[in-house]
């Protein structure tokens, strides 16, 4: 064991990460209160409803912000996000065997985000649009809008709470459970990861943090610090 | 034993005695309205008018005729507003009145979007979303007691009549027998029966009543269907995580084992 330690995830990432999840949590939780009848008594005063809308205006403000701060990062995540090609394809099939045995042979080496990441953030990204576009209809222009148009709303709006919500338990579950996803969670609490963790987890990006390293190492002045994801 | 409220618009004055009774008996507070050059006031229902006379006015073969259209919840047996009720603060009871629990009502609004009749309406804040629910709710409070509503008491030309819904069918039928031609009884069959019935002689588009009221489509499609594939779409992806923990671990085990 070396104790070699790669940055994964900046501070700002890490932030925005740790305000978002906050904010999607409470309002899944608020939500969950309206969704399910069981749970329904605690949304009785209304109290769960303001909860819900401060969560949203945080959950809106948050990636705007993130976004006039860093907008060249964004552009690269979106971008990142939605580029698909074989290695991917391969990942999806050889994901099986690794989740449940540990099977790494078949497993492409991976970017900063492997395909499984990439799925959830796709999914999160078209869930969180589904969930602002409806739900500022839903709050604000309750009166405007005829009977039929709302309904569909609060039916999109549970889409998106379905469909994220499932992936969501996917992603906690990967992040912070999974027995070999040892340094997930680390990565964006912390913001680094092992090499041996950055070898085997993205073998791609690795590859490129060393030989940036490396040229750092080599160059009079530099002082090893990469370009942090 | 189901109640109903039958409301007999041939013999209707609109005095409006009805609307005052409903006003003082719920202690609703007055409203200040405007006039529209109609005798309709207020314009419309609001959360303390839970009961109003709408006029029409339609040109027809012999002239113009002067509707007068009882206004406020049907008490519907299919009621789209407890379908959607996510606290079941409106619910219906064995005598047919669709009532609203307050203490549970979480201003939601969703019964607002789902009635066919565009009856339900919230008093609160926009911004906040505190709000609560207010319509007819068929004096409860009276019927339970073995009264009528105020509403019925009140009507001094007896276009309003209260009992057993069974009774009230019947004698609304026999009305529509008496009237003959184009006259007709609403509410029996709609919306699998509603606690309001209508005896009209004008078609029922004039006097703005729903011919074939329903429930939107969109209602069942959310209440029936998708909330319980939401429940299973969950139960299986958590169920698919815990059995991907417990393989994954004992092979981590093995594995290590092995070495
Ligand atoms: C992670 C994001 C979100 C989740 C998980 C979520 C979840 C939910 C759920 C489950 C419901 C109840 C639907 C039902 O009764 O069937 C709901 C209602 C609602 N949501 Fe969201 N939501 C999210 C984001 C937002 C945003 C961004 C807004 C506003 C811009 C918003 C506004 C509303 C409104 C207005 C309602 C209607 C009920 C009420 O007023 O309390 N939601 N949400
Ligand atoms: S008329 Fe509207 S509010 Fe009254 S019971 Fe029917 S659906 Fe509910
Ligand atoms: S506004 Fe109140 S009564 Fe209407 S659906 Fe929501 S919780 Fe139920």
């Amino acid at each position: 064991m070396t104790h070699h330690e790669v940055e994964k995830y900046s501070a700002g990432a890490r932030w925005f990460h740790w305000t978002i999840t906050a904010a999607a949590l409470v309002l899944a939780i608020t939500g969950l209160f309206l969704y399910v009848p069981a749970f329904s008594s605690v949304a009785e005063g209304g109290a769960t409803r303001i909860v819900h809308r401060i969560a949203a205006v945080i959950f809106i403000l948050a990636p705007l912000l993130f976004f006039l701060m860093k907008p060249g990062r964004s552009f690269h995540f979106i971008k990142e996000i939605f580029s698909w090609g074989k290695d991917d394809l391969a990942w999806l099939k050889a994901a099986p065997d690794y989740y449940f045995g540990g099977d790494e042979k078949k497993m492409p080496p991976q970017p900063d985000m492997n395909t499984g990441q990439k799925l959830w953030a796709v999914v999160a990204f078209f869930s969180a649009l589904g969930f602002i576009f409806t739900g500022i209809f839903m709050w604000f222009l309750k009166d405007t809008l005829s009977a039929g148009v709302f309904d569909w709303m609060v039916i999109i709006h549970d889409l998106c709470f379905i469909v994220g919500g499932a992936m969501l338990l996917v992603h906690l579950y990967l992040g912070a459970i999974h027995p070999r996803m040892t340094e997930s969670l680390k990565s964006m609490v912390k913001g680094k990861v092992s090499a041996e963790y950055a070898q085997s987890h993205h073998g791609k990006w690795y590859k490129e943090v060393a030989a940036r390293e490396a040229a750092a190492k080599g160059t009079p002045g530099g002082q090893g610090k990469q370009q942090a994801h | 034993m189901a109640k109903a409220i039958m409301y007999d618009a041939t013999k209707c004055t609109a005095c409006r005695g009805c609307q005052a009774a409903c006003k003082q008996w719920n202690e609703l507070e007055a409203e200040e309205t405007k006039n529209t050059g109609s005798y309709e006031n207020p314009a419309d229902l609001s959360y303390r008018t839970w009961l109003k006379m709408r006029f029409t006015e339609v040109e027809n073969g012999n002239g113009l005729a002067w509707l007068f259209t009882r206004r406020a919840c049907m008490h519907c047996t299919d009621a789209g507003c407890v379908q959607v009720c996510p606290t079941k603060a409106v619910n219906k009871t064995d005598s047919g009145i669709v009532y609203i629990d307050r203490e549970k009502c979480t201003g939601c609004g969703y019964c607002v979007e789902a009635c066919p009749f565009d009856v339900p309406r919230l008093d609160g804040s926009r911004v906040t979303g505190k709000a609560k629910m207010f319509k007819c709710i068929l004096c409860k409070d009276r019927v339970d007691n073995g009264h009528e509503p105020a509403c019925v008491k009140t009507c001094p030309p007896g276009a309003l009549d209260f009992g057993e819904r069974e009774d009230m069918v019947a004698k609304s039928e026999a009305r529509v027998a008496e009237l003959g031609d184009d006259a007709l009884l609403y509410g029996d069959k709609e919306l699998d029966g509603l606690h309001v019935l209508y005896v009209v002689n004008h078609p029922l588009k004039d006097h703005k009543l729903p011919v074939n009221p329903e429930v939107s489509p969109a209602v069942t499609l959310w209440q029936d269907i998708l909330k319980p594939v939401g429940y299973g779409v969950v139960g299986i992806v958590a169920g698919g995580l815990l059995l991907n923990y417990m393989v994954a671990r004992a092979r981590m085990v093995k594995a290590k084992e092995g070495k």
